[in-house]
């Protein structure tokens, strides 16, 4: 297979979903495994022959038109296939994951109701994401972007016959939205000042155009990062992750964690020759990356869902993504990006797997002593939660630390961005503890059923794998992309040491405070304890400012307008003409004289006109 | 001498006239509209239209308000349609119309007084009438003639229904 | 042709006074008897004008439009009076206002 068979890639989950969709829910679970996750296992293997290909290639960039989209004016945006070694590496983690993830759902979703219209949005969601990646041009992007919010709304409300699941996807995708908005703009305003849509083209006419720091620049890399900041749930449009985890497991795991909230940071590395441009817009991403991995680890650390736990911590660790985009370690984050997408999926398995067993129990006080009864699930977490931790040799390790070692070089601020990462690291240990802890070990409170296929095994098997040794790949690839060339910071010296030390630091103190509950319970009972675990269970109260703020006053606005004023255009101008009829027929009395008496009336009044006039 | 008899016949046609619209009983009020018709041909006739007097006369007096008579006559009211009348009437309800009547004939005063065609009157003698008839208007004649056939047959149903209708009313 | 001194304007205004003499005995009398000859006052009226008019011109035309209202009067009367039956038949009296119900 060679380098042409690149449209493949996005065209099989396509042709997936569109057959799925066309079946109407009719196709037996079996036919409707094997077109959902096959087609995306297909797409994985033609994404690997076309790394091989694209590595004979001798790496070089690689663009597949395939039509024009629109040509008006002057405006002829292509639907262009562009791979490079950051696409690729986007791809490989879309279709490779995404395979062993829709492996894992065919076994977790069996027996559901509306199997077959899951993997019919699975599918379109894949194809959405790949378009996203593989775009050539911002338009081609906005579309995966687009198409990925839908399947996220689809998918989150896919028990749809619950309340709570309506109201989580319409959050989800309402908060988006006002990140969408604002990429639109940046669109509208790149496309104004430098006329073309193109990200090459955009590079380069950005570094003509603008200079270095220029207000135009700084605006629209401004205006993308608001795109970027509401599809990864960073603050302030981060309310919307922990309540998508209403979805399903394999949702929350594809789309949540490994795929769509990363879009915004590889919207942001992609165009990263604006930001290099507008330092104060690149030094925004970098605060807006360390705030958010910080609130978030806070607010993983009391959470008593086991997937909202998983919920935080993804958007704490796209925090520090978005992190080392913003110090400029932009192959550190791609490569974050990567190990997370390992990771991340392999514990929202094999929570999946958990919550199956128990038969769909998520709290985790209700869990308990099961590393006996569930021991691949409980391996599965111990890895996944190793490499969350960033321990040594594990995945999360190497990406973890590199970006911290380049956030302490960054420049004045860079050791306080080291401080806030490195305290995060630490509470990201505790909280990784506090979960295996509570739901593995002490006395059991719930009993166990059920036994998982070869078909959800499988992938968590791979997955662990990954976890553990994905990090010795390194991120070549990427090199010829990215500004820093995919140079890493230097691995000695005592910081490096600090760093490695602060997370098993973690992980004893986590032990030891969890395993004991006494003390831990002893602080929580004091009214401080208990006020600050409340607050930190809500997500540090974002959702109770928005509601003020924002929900009220509009809901509120709308109870004004509840008859409503536009219609009461309509309505009024109907009843006027009702009333008018009623005036106009109140003369048809059908008495004779009276008829008489008006027309003598009109005479008279004529016979004065034409006297007066 | 004329103007004098004009004056005369103008008198008595607009006396009779107002008798006419206010009379309780039906068959005076038939009787002075008769007159009021009369004392209009002879303003006719003193206008120099000889055959208009005359059809004034023979028709309208002669046939339409015959007409009138045979169905007051019909119909039969009596002294229980002048109780009616009676009821049915009173001052209050001339002060409307009257009103309304007197605007008009003043509007009307002003159109007449302030037109300043020539007020010299000639006769029209039969002939000229008759050669008129049945030149230029010919086809106004027969116009007129399928007019009168159809009130003809509308009278004819009229009258037959009221006919089948009383017949059955008396059984 | 000898001219004859009556003031046309004398007439005219005798004409019109018929007329809304006629109109007022239209609009004040219920009985349809009554209205339809206080409509035959001023069909008169009507043809008193046309006369008068003919006479000033020195045409038949005059004349002849009256003997045409006098046709079309003639037959108006024909159905009137028909008309006139029919009420007393389905009323009883001869009330015009009874006869309402095209209204709304």
């Amino acid at each position: 297979m060679n380098l042409e068979a690149l449209w493949l890639i996005p065209a099989a989950p396509l042709a997936g979903s569109i057959v799925l969709l066309a079946a109407q829910g009719r196709m037996p679970q079996l036919p409707a495994a094997l077109i959902g996750a096959g087609s995306v296992g297909l797409s994985a293997f033609v994404a690997l022959s076309v790394a091989l290909a694209w590595g004979d290639a001798g790496h070089a960039p690689y663009a597949q038109t395939l039509w024009t989209w629109i040509d008006v004016g002057g405006f002829t945006p292509r639907i262009t296939l562009y791979l490079d070694g950051l696409s690729l590496v986007m791809v490989g983690v879309i279709t490779g994951v995404g395979f062993l993830i829709h492996l894992y759902a065919t076994g977790y979703m069996a027996g559901e109701e509306g199997y077959c219209r899951f993997f019919a949005y699975m599918n379109l969601f894949v194809f959405a994401m790949l378009m996203l990646v593989l775009g050539d041009n911002l338009l081609v992007l906005y579309l995966g972007w687009e198409g990925v919010g839908l399947c996220s709304y689809l998918l989150i409300g896919f028990f749809h016959l619950e309340d709570a699941n309506g109201y989580a996807a319409r959050k989800a995708f309402v908060v988006t939205r006002i990140g969408d908005v604002a990429m639109a703009l940046g669109l509208f305003l790149l496309y104004r000042e430098l006329g073309t849509l193109e990200i090459g083209a955009i590079a380069d006419g950005a570094r003509a155009a603008w200079g270095n720091g220029s207000p135009m620049c700084t605006l629209a890399a401004l205006l993308l990062l608001g795109g970027a900041v509401g599809k990864s749930a960073q603050i302030p449009l981060q309310t919307w992750l922990p309540d998508a985890m209403a979805g399903p497991t394999p949702v929350s795991a594809l789309i949540h964690a490994a795929t769509m909230v990363t879009a915004g940071v590889y919207l942001v590395a992609r165009m990263h020759a604006l930001y290099v441009l507008a330092p104060t817009a690149q030094l925004a991403v970098a605060v807006v990356g360390a705030a958010t991995l910080f609130v978030a680890a806070l607010a993983a650390l009391t959470q008593r869902d086991i997937k909202r736990i998983l919920a935080y911590s993804t958007m704490s660790q796209i925090g520090y993504m978005f992190m080392a985009l913003g110090v400029g370690a932009w192959s550190a984050a791609i490569f974050h990006l990567m190990t997370h997408a390992f990771f991340k999926a392999l514990l929202f398995l094999a929570a999946g797997s958990v919550i199956s067993a128990l038969h769909h129990e998520q709290n985790i006080y209700r869990m308990g002593g099961l590393w006996r009864r569930l021991p691949i699930p409980f391996a599965c977490m111990v890895i996944g939660s190793a490499a969350l931790s960033a321990l040594p040799l594990t995945s999360g390790f190497y990406s973890k630390d590199e970006i911290l070692l380049a956030s302490f070089a960054f420049g004045a601020t860079g050791p306080w961005f080291w401080a806030i990462g490195s305290a995060a690291a630490l509470l990201t240990a505790l909280y990784s503890m506090r979960m295996i802890v509570v739901v593995f070990f002490g006395a059991q409170h719930h009993e166990t059923s059920g036994h998982d296929g070869l078909n959800m095994t499988i992938p968590l098997v791979v997955l662990a794998l990954l976890a553990i040794g994905g990090g010795w790949f390194g991120l070549t690839p990427v090199a010829a992309v990215l500004p820093d060339g995919g140079a890493g910071a230097e691995h000695g010296g005592v910081l490096a040491l600090v760093t490695m030390a602060i997370p098993v630091l973690g992980v004893v103190a986590g032990w030891l405070l969890f395993t004991r509950r006494s003390s831990w319970a002893h602080l929580m009972q004091t009214p401080l304890g208990e006020g600050t675990r409340r607050l930190l269970s809500a997500g540090l109260g974002f959702d109770a400012i928005y509601d003020a703020l924002f929900v009220r006053p509009f809901v509120a606005l709308a109870r004004l307008n509840r008859n409503d004023v536009i219609d009461g255009v309509y309505v009024g101008i109907a009843a006027l003409s009702r009333s008018l009829h009623r005036a106009a027929s109140a003369t048809q009395t059908g008495h004779l004289r009276w008829y008489a008496v008006n027309m003598a009336l009109g005479v008279a009044l004529m016979l004065l006109l034409a006297i007066g006039g | 001498m004329e103007i004098v008899l004009f004056y005369i016949a103008a008198a008595v046609t607009l006396s009779a006239t107002t008798l006419v619209i206010t009379r309780l009983d039906a068959s005076h009020a038939l009787i002075y509209l008769i007159v009021s018709l009369l004392a209009v041909a002879v303003i006719f006739y003193l206008l120099g239209a000889p055959f208009a007097a005359a059809l004034e006369i023979v028709i309208y007096a002669g046939a339409i308000m015959v007409l009138f008579v045979f169905v007051v006559m019909m119909l039969n009211q009596g002294r229980r349609g002048v109780e009616q009348e009676r009821t049915l009437m009173h001052p209050r309800m001339w002060i409307g119309p009257s009103a309304l009547t007197g605007i008009l004939l003043l509007e009307m005063i002003y159109v007449i007084a302030a037109s300043t065609a020539p007020s010299a009157a000639v006769v029209v003698s039969p002939r000229q009438v008759g050669v008129a008839l049945f030149g230029p208007y010919v086809l106004a004649v027969e116009l007129a003639s399928i007019l009168l056939l159809a009130a003809l047959i509308g009278a004819l149903h009229f009258g037959r229904r009221y006919m089948r209708d009383r017949r059955e009313g008396a059984e | 042709m000898t001219a004859i001194s009556i003031p046309l304007e004398h007439v005219l205004v005798l004409a019109a006074v018929l007329f809304l003499l006629g109109l007022t005995g239209v609009l004040v009398r219920r009985n349809a008897i009554f209205q339809l000859m206080s409509l035959e006052i001023m069909m008169n009226a009507c043809g008193l004008a046309f006369i008068a008019g003919g006479a000033l011109w020195a045409a038949p035309d005059g004349q002849v439009m009256y003997m045409l209202v006098l046709s079309l009067a003639a037959a108006e009367v024909a159905v009137g009076l028909g008309l006139v039956l029919q009420l007393e038949r389905r009323f009883g009296h001869l009330d015009v206002d009874a006869a309402s119900e095209l209204n709304g």
